[in-house]
């Protein structure tokens, strides 16, 4: 590695390039953001203040003092966004505990797939959900074997809290799991040496580390299930409306100044979560370099005192709860994907077939559905991981310039989606006027911009807090020796950082795959449609080709990010 | 994260499924189009004062590009799409390229708003509470009205569906929105009232009004048979009684088909389907309440920026020919709109009709459809 790499670094000294690199990432970042976030939502938030020409309030006045808006639908919606968060992260805790100390064979391939759940088209989690608890899902099943049940759990408030820790609870265990594989051994080491007894020692050393990141999981939980929508319409019915199928409402009805002034409230409150975060996260520093993980147990005890056994079944109990939360779903949309009422069949896949080979060209096809997939996906890790990065180092000066740096970068978690979509649509597919000349953004380039932009906030959120982590002396003293910002980056920080990029990157392929809205957009009638477009496409009165469809999905992506940890620890190691 | 696309359901009827395999272009057999080409060109009449006929018979190949919702083209099963782009380029000199933007028809009154250019010649899948929609936000006219006697086929269509009282809308199919239900497990109840049985507590899935076209067109029928002044209250009943409001057609049938519930709001034309998948004619009971059902025709019409004046006049009537009207009432499981379709002995047998047709016109929705609709949701989703 050092030949090359001394090549490029001294050919890259006399061009000049690597004490531009990180301006130029900044700038093209702070473009690719302008042009594909900021301008669009922009265009629709003004709608909000701006009615037939003239600046009002009066739109989000009304709004905010609507006992209807401010009870039933926002108040509502923070309420269930607090249920979500609380049950995603505790299901996601005890995964991550296992996942960071416990070794067991298969651990890295299923390291790799908890971000599965994630990435799944919510029509296929609805149907998922569907499968495995309704009145004649698998759990009633199985519990009419045992002479249980049988158990009424949908369409009701609970169904779509766990529907939604089944979306967040992954996101939460891999941050964290990021978080703990990273801490420091020495610095338990050192406490125990001193004198601190285990658990002393995971109090006061170990969970102070893991805080921010568990902070990190909640706060993008809540953000999430704040904007949440068609899980609330598919597992809870109207009567759950949120502030985001409200939004959904206006835009359908073409409301758009009270559906920009409900949207413009609602990203008040996320990007003060945000902020909020991010002041917290400013203020826990760690100690850690990150270099010595913690060793990990063997998951079978080689002794088995009582606490060990303890542990151990702890585990199983939880074990049984990810069977049935997380695996239930999946496998019973699987099975769904060859069962018809008279029992097996791969008619379903049939049809995928036959689509592929004699569809019109103006039908969606499973094969181009999957290659576009993929082609997006890739290059937007490749776009998102050097935004996200250069994003997390502006925004790691100190002090509320940084945080609002990070906050604004963090826009595209906060902003509803149907509100980009709809500036998007009237923005760059229906054409803006740039200097007398007619501009028009679509296809490829524009999707992948817009992943990216998507993405990029999952990058900064896994890297930062790592990134803050690690001494600063450490890049001063490279500084000092002559290297440029680039080069410490590069050669110090990253690797250092590297489980949180990797993470990264598994979340910005993740976004990519599963993104929905600003795809069907911006592909405006080309054909850049992608896997979940086909999903939604092969949905009627059966659900078997949508089911297929929705199997060949998982098992491309699941096998994607075993790829993506393979290849990222290889760079890690 | 996903938003699903609104609009869709206005294509839940296109999403009938009727596997391709099952039909195998089976109404060719019947060699009802010889000497239809003629006529339908005769019928393309020109007006005087319009800029028509400059793509025909020049040397580029003349391009309709017809706009619609996605499933009326893309449905796993057959939808009428492929069928009609064949059989119509097969007998016009000409190229039909279908345009199936996500959100439907909203695309185009997005794009007229936004001052963009509008490339579709003609919409497929019109209905009443679209076309009020277009009036109340534009102020330039979406659609043009059919010139009289442009169509050769325009006095075959059922007087009952028009619904377009500017003439623009040609209904081509419709659909009557009931109740489907499984008499396994459930009796359905003959009136409305019954609903509000607590023995049906819990039973009846209903789209919501709010982003569906069959949701909204049961919200309509109970306006109807309660009153103005009595829906909402009929609604808080429902509500107590548990009734379940899911997103679309699609969420709605699945979960009825999973027996979530034994009733669901659907089509009249449900058995067709069943009939077809050999599915237990059981769970396919039709129920016309108060012995009435809302009828929801579907309609097409002329963008007024096209120029394709000829183009789109011959293939409006080329849907009204007999024969694509029992095409696309089969494949898209709804009733024909002429009086003139050539239907399958089945069909008959298994389409029902209400006794009696409930419908809104146009002038009685202008002024109250937004105002029901957001006050049924917010009474509905008030906690």
């Amino acid at each position: 590695m050092n030949g090359p790499r001394g090549t490029l670094g001294r050919l890259g000294r006399r061009l000049g390039w690597e004490r531009l690199a990180l301006p130029a990432a900044a700038a093209v970042t702070g473009v690719v953001l302008l042009v594909v976030f900021y301008y669009p939502v922009a265009t629709v938030f003004v709608e909000s203040v701006v009615v037939r020409g003239e600046v009002t309030f009066d739109p989000i006045r009304s709004v905010l003092t609507s006992d209807f808006y401010l009870v039933d639908i926002i108040g509502f919606t923070a309420y269930q966004a607090f249920l979500s968060t609380v049950a995603s992260v505790a299901l996601g805790l005890p995964g991550a505990w296992v996942l960071a100390r416990f070794e067991f064979p298969g651990r890295r391939t299923l390291r790799s797939v908890t971000i599965l759940p994630f990435v799944l088209p919510s029509i296929m989690v609805a149907i998922g959900f569907v499968a495995m608890f309704g009145r004649r899902g698998t759990l009633n099943a199985a519990l009419g074997l045992v002479g249980l049940g049988p158990v009424e759990l949908l369409f009701t408030l609970e169904a779509v809290v766990v529907a939604h820790a089944f979306y967040n609870a992954p996101l939460v265990m891999r941050v964290v799991t990021a978080a703990w594989e990273s801490v420091d051994a020495r610095t338990v080491e050192t406490a125990r040496s001193l004198g601190a007894s285990p658990t002393r020692a995971f109090r006061d050393v170990v969970a102070p580390q893991l805080l921010s990141a568990v902070a990190v999981g909640a706060t993008l939980t809540f953000v999430f299930t704040f904007a949440s929508f068609p899980i609330v319409l598919a597992l809870g019915g109207f009567q759950l409306a949120t502030v985001e199928v409200w939004i959904f409402k206006l835009v359908s009805d073409l409301e758009y100044a009270e559906a920009a002034a409900l949207a413009t409230v609602e990203t008040a409150i996320s990007l003060g979560l945000t902020y909020a975060y991010l002041r917290y996260e400013g203020r826990v520093s760690g100690q850690g370099e990150g270099a010595n993980p913690l060793p990990r147990q063997s998951l079978v005890p080689d002794s088995l005192d009582v606490k060990t056994l303890a542990g151990r079944l702890s585990i199983l109990a939880y074990g049984l709860v990810v069977v049935v939360v997380f695996v239930g779903p999946i496998a019973s949309m699987l099975l769904a994907s060859v069962s018809a009422s008279q029992g097996f069949t791969l008619t379903h896949y049939q049809f995928l077939v036959e689509r592929q080979a004699t569809g019109a060209s103006f039908q969606v096809k499973p094969l181009p559905a999957v290659r576009n997939s993929l082609v997006f996906g890739v290059a937007t890790v490749l776009v998102a991981l050097p935004m996200g990065v250069v994003v997390s180092l502006l925004s790691a000066r100190s002090g509320w310039k940084g945080r609002v740096i990070d906050t604004v970068a963090m826009g595209p978690l906060a902003v509803s989606g149907i509100v980009v979509g709809l500036g998007l649509l009237r923005g760059l597919v229906f054409g803006v006027s740039v200097f007398g000349r007619e501009l028009v953004v679509t296809g490829t380039v524009a999707i992948v911009a817009a992943h990216a932009v998507a993405a990029y906030p999952f990058v900064t959120r896994n890297v930062s807090p790592l990134l803050a982590r690690l001494n600063p002396r450490l890049v001063e003293s490279a500084r000092s020796l002559g290297a440029t910002r680039a080069r410490a980056l590069w050669d110090i920080e990253l690797p250092l950082v590297a489980a949180g990029v990797v993470a990264g990157a598994a979340f910005a392929f993740a976004i990519s795959i599963g993104e929905f809205d600003s795809t069907v957009i911006l592909a405006s009638g080309s054909g850049s449609y992608t896997m979940p477009v086909a999903v939604e496409r092969y949905l009627g009165r059966r659900l078997g080709p949508a089911t297929a469809m929705g199997s060949v999905l998982l098992v491309i992506t699941a096998a994607s990010f075993v790829v993506i940890d393979r290849f990222g620890g290889r760079w890690e190691s | 994260m996903k938003r699903r696309a609104f609009l869709r359901t206005a294509g839940a009827a296109g999403t009938a499924g009727l596997v391709a395999g099952c039909l195998g272009g089976g109404t060719d057999q019947d060699g009802e189009d010889s000497g239809s080409t003629a006529e339908s060109t005769a019928g393309s009449t020109n007006t005087p004062g319009e800029t028509t006929g400059t793509t025909v018979g020049s040397t580029a190949p003349a391009e309709l590009v017809v706009g619609t919702y996605s499933s009326f083209v893309d449905a796993p099963s057959s939808s009428p799409g492929p069928w009609l782009k064949e059989r119509y380029e097969s007998e016009f000199d000409a190229t039909l390229t279908w345009e199936t933007p996500e959100n439907g028809l909203n695309y185009f009154i997005e794009r007229q708003l936004g001052n963009a250019r509008i490339d579709a010649d003609v919409y497929v899948g019109l209905d009443t509470n679209m076309l009020i929609r277009i009036d109340q936000k534009l102020s330039e006219p979406l659609f043009a009205p059919v010139e009289e006697g442009a169509l050769s086929r325009r006095e075959e269509v059922k007087s009952s569906l028009e619904f377009d009282p500017k003439g623009r809308a040609v209904p081509y199919d419709t659909g009557y929105i009931c109740l489907v239900w499984n008499e396994a497990e459930t009796t359905a109840p003959e009136t409305f009232d019954g609903l509000l049985d607590p023995a049906h507590a819990g039973e009846l899935i209903v789209q919501n009004p709010t982003s569906s076209a069959t949701g909204q067109a049961f919200l309509l029928h109970t306006v109807a048979a309660k009153g103005e002044e009595g829906y909402l209250d009929y609604w808080r009943g429902l509500k107590e009684n548990d009734v379940r409001v899911l997103g679309n057609w699609e969420d709605a049938y699945n979960a009825y088909s999973n027996g979530e519930a034994p009733m669901v709001v659907s089509y009249s034309t449900d058995q067709v389907y069943a009939n077809r998948y050999d599915e237990p004619m059981a769970q396919h009971q039709i129920r016309f309440l108060n012995d009435q059902a809302y009828a929801n025709p579907e309609g097409m019409a002329r963008f007024a920026t096209s120029d394709n004046v000829d183009l789109a006049n011959g293939f409006m009537d080329f849907v009204l020919r007999p024969e694509v009207q029992a095409e696309i009432a089969v494949r898209n499981v709804q009733f024909p709109a002429t009086t003139t379709a050539e239907l399958p002995a089945e069909f008959a047998e298994y389409a029902h009709e209400p006794p009696e047709a409930v419908t809104f016109t146009y002038d009685e929705l202008k002024g109250s459809l937004s105002e029901w609709t957001d006050a049924w949701a917010r009474a509905f989703a008030s906690k």
